[in-house]
């Protein structure tokens, strides 16, 4: 189930497109990457889009679905694995201690023979365009919102099938016992980012490194907008063969 | 008329029969008492269950019973619905398994969620119609309501109507098979379940469960009262025998795909789970449970008997029935099984995650497979005169 890692391919420049092209690219919105290979652009978006760029097959246009459309680019190599994310997370968002909405995986990345880098990779829910989470739930107990994109949980409906939990390729759920109800990330949507008139999560704002930039990809003056539409940067997502279209971009920076 | 030949008359219901009942579903009462326990308390100190691996040993179970009922609807529609005279006589019979194995299918999955109460309300007041766990769960009540109605006006001895009942009935759960294949097939987080639920599979499968069940269980039951063998009935279930055989065969060769994927990579999209399905942790299962019990032992014994005799029938129906278990047992947890960021050079990243059922799930698992049983010889106190009609 191995399917292409973006991260690992060699980006040839996108200085190195034509401009008309590049110019193309940026308004297809999501679809924009850095990955500039061998005559093909591989999109950041979607394994199905990158499939379709090396095919020589039309990359389809998408606009953003959202507005505002909430994002997450992971600066991974700033990360310096001092967790304090995850406590504001935990303290902002009433987390229990058996679960966790979001983690930091300790990585060895082989580099060259025999050499492998160290590096922390924070995962959260990627609130993706294609959710197989929100497609499989029987009673829209978990569901995108319509204005924003954010994936959210209504605990009221929430009959405890954990078919979501199966589905999530990110390991991004996990059943709450004292609410008795599938908890995950939302982007504080509660909490931290309603008080702060919608700009930053709780993880953003207690980052020490500015790892975790939040914000939106409708506004070209956001943070995240304009690392993520840097030319020459090489973004990836995680598990881009999964389908889902994730709104968690990485990158190293 | 009545082809039923009998050595002496057919017992009527003992006091040794209903103690027998009594005993089975006091069984049943006790593990399902665990499952009243765990919806108290949670699963999360019950159920052997994690974030990881979310589906436990009960999702088997419901999968088995579902599939089995799905077979037993095929064979009973095949003289109900198809109109081969052969299958009439086993009918009844097939009909109220059929009942009894969906019914203790929804329970196992009734018993799976953490919170049930909620579904009555919620499937029907905010139903989401992308999702094959909602179609499931709808086609499956209404097909067991359906199946019901078959069985009842078959008592009443209503024939044309009870075949109405037996076409939607036949329809809905040939649709609700097919969409238990795309609610797993379809998760794309679990490649492996993608792999192996090819519908043709799927169905090939069921039917041959119920094969196996309408051979096991017409013997018991004909043991149960004391009854020497009936023509009508002899006839029927050696043609189930036969076509039992067809579809071991077919499901040798499925086996075999999942031989190959296990040991040859380029034969499968998931070779880590196929590898660790037939050379790993999983192997035993494998090997004794899908390819020994499922497949060579009946197939073994049905070429040896010429499948002529009903009784080793029966002993080649109870050795699939088991195998078939262990079989979803294999399809549901192996699933699961991969990390899900395998493919990132994590630190302390198990290549496997792990699972094993608590005393809850298998006390569950048991109450169900016991209140089958129990339902099973209470059918055969209450129509015994149907069953032989
Ligand atoms: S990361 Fe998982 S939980 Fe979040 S939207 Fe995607 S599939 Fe759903
Ligand atoms: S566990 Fe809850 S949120 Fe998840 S699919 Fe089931 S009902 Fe929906």
């Amino acid at each position: 189930m191995k399917g292409i890692n973006l991260e690992k391919l060699h980006d040839e420049g996108v200085e190195n497109l034509l401009s008309k092209e590049r110019r193309q690219f940026l308004q297809f919105g999501l679809s924009i990457s850095g990955v500039f290979l061998g005559g093909s652009i591989l999109s950041v978006t979607s394994a199905k889009q990158a499939q379709g760029a090396l095919s020589r097959g039309k990359v389809p246009v998408a606009e953003f679905p959202y507005s505002p459309h909430y994002t997450m680019v992971i600066r991974q190599n700033h990360c310096i694995d001092c967790e304090r994310c995850l406590e504001a997370c935990r303290k902002t968002n009433k987390v229990p201690a058996h679960g966790y909405r979001t983690s930091i995986l300790e990585r060895s990345i082989p580099i060259a023979q025999g050499q492998r880098e160290r590096a922390f990779m924070p995962i959260l829910c990627n609130h993706c365009n294609n959710p197989p989470c929100v497609r499989v739930c029987p009673t829209q107990a978990t569901y995108k919102d319509k204005t924003n994109g954010i994936v959210l949980m209504n605990p009221e409906k929430c009959i405890g099938c954990k078919t979501c939990m199966a589905a999530c390729p990110y390991n991004a759920r996990y059943f709450n016992e004292e609410e008795r109800a599938i908890d995950k990330c939302n982007f504080c949507y509660d909490t931290k980012l309603k008080e702060s008139g919608g700009k930053i999560t709780a993880c953003a704002a207690a980052c020490p490194a500015n790892v975790r930039i939040f914000g939106d990809l409708t506004d070209p003056e956001s943070d995240a907008y304009k690392l993520i539409h840097a030319p020459g940067k090489v973004l990836w997502v995680l598990r881009p063969e999964a389908g889902t279209l994730p709104n968690v971009f990485y990158l190293d920076a | 008329m009545n082809f039923c030949h009998k050595a002496n008359a057919l017992p009527s219901t003992s006091i040794n029969r209903v103690l027998f009942f009594v005993a089975l579903a006091l069984v049943s009462g006790l593990g399902l008492s665990f499952g009243l326990h765990s919806m108290l308390v949670g699963h999360d100190s019950t159920f052997g269950t994690s974030r990881e691996v979310p589906w436990g040993l009960l999702v088997s179970p419901y999968v088995f019973f579902a599939c089995l009922s799905t077979g037993l609807c095929i064979v009973s529609s095949l003289a109900q619905v198809f109109g081969i005279s052969t299958f009439q006589a086993i009918v009844p019979r097939t009909v109220f398994l059929a009942i009894i194995t969906m019914a203790t299918g929804l329970m196992c999955i009734t018993l799976e969620l953490e919170n049930p109460w909620r579904v009555g309300f919620y499937a029907l007041s905010s139903p989401h119609q992308s999702s094959n766990i909602w179609w499931k769960t709808t086609i499956y009540s209404l097909y067991l309501i359906f199946m019901v109605c078959n069985f009842l006006l078959l008592t009443l001895k209503k024939e044309k109507r009870a075949k109405v009942f037996a076409i939607i009935a036949f329809v809905a759960v040939t649709l609700g098979n097919l969409n238990m294949n795309s609610d797993m097939g379809l998760l794309s987080a679990r490649g492996f379940w993608s792999e192996n639920y090819m519908p043709l599979y799927f169905l090939s499968l069921s039917t041959l469960t119920g094969c196996a069940a309408i051979l096991l269980f017409n013997w018991i039951g004909k043991s149960f009262s004391g009854q020497i063998a009936e023509t009508k009935d002899d006839a029927a279930l050696k043609a189930t025998g036969k076509l039992f055989m067809v579809l071991l065969l077919g499901i040798f060769y499925f086996t075999g795909v999942k031989i190959m994927g296990g040991f040859y990579p380029q034969f499968t999209k998931n070779p880590e789970a196929m590898s660790l399905l037939v050379q790993g942790n999983f192997a035993p299962n494998f090997w004794i449970g899908e390819v020994g019990l499922a497949v060579l032992l009946p197939l073994a014994l049905i070429f040896i008997t010429r499948g002529e005799k009903t009784n080793i029938l029966a002993l080649a129906g109870i050795s699939c029935l088991t195998g078939v278990f262990v079989l979803f047992y294999d399809l549901v947890i192996v699933g699961q099984l991969i990390p899900h960021y395998s493919q990132y050079n994590v630190v302390d990243l198990p290549k496997y995650y792990s699972y094993s059922p608590s005393l809850h799930e298998i006390m569950i698992t048991t109450g169900a497979l016991f209140f089958f049983l129990a339902a099973f010889i209470l059918g055969e106190m209450l129509f015994k005169k149907i069953y032989n009609s």
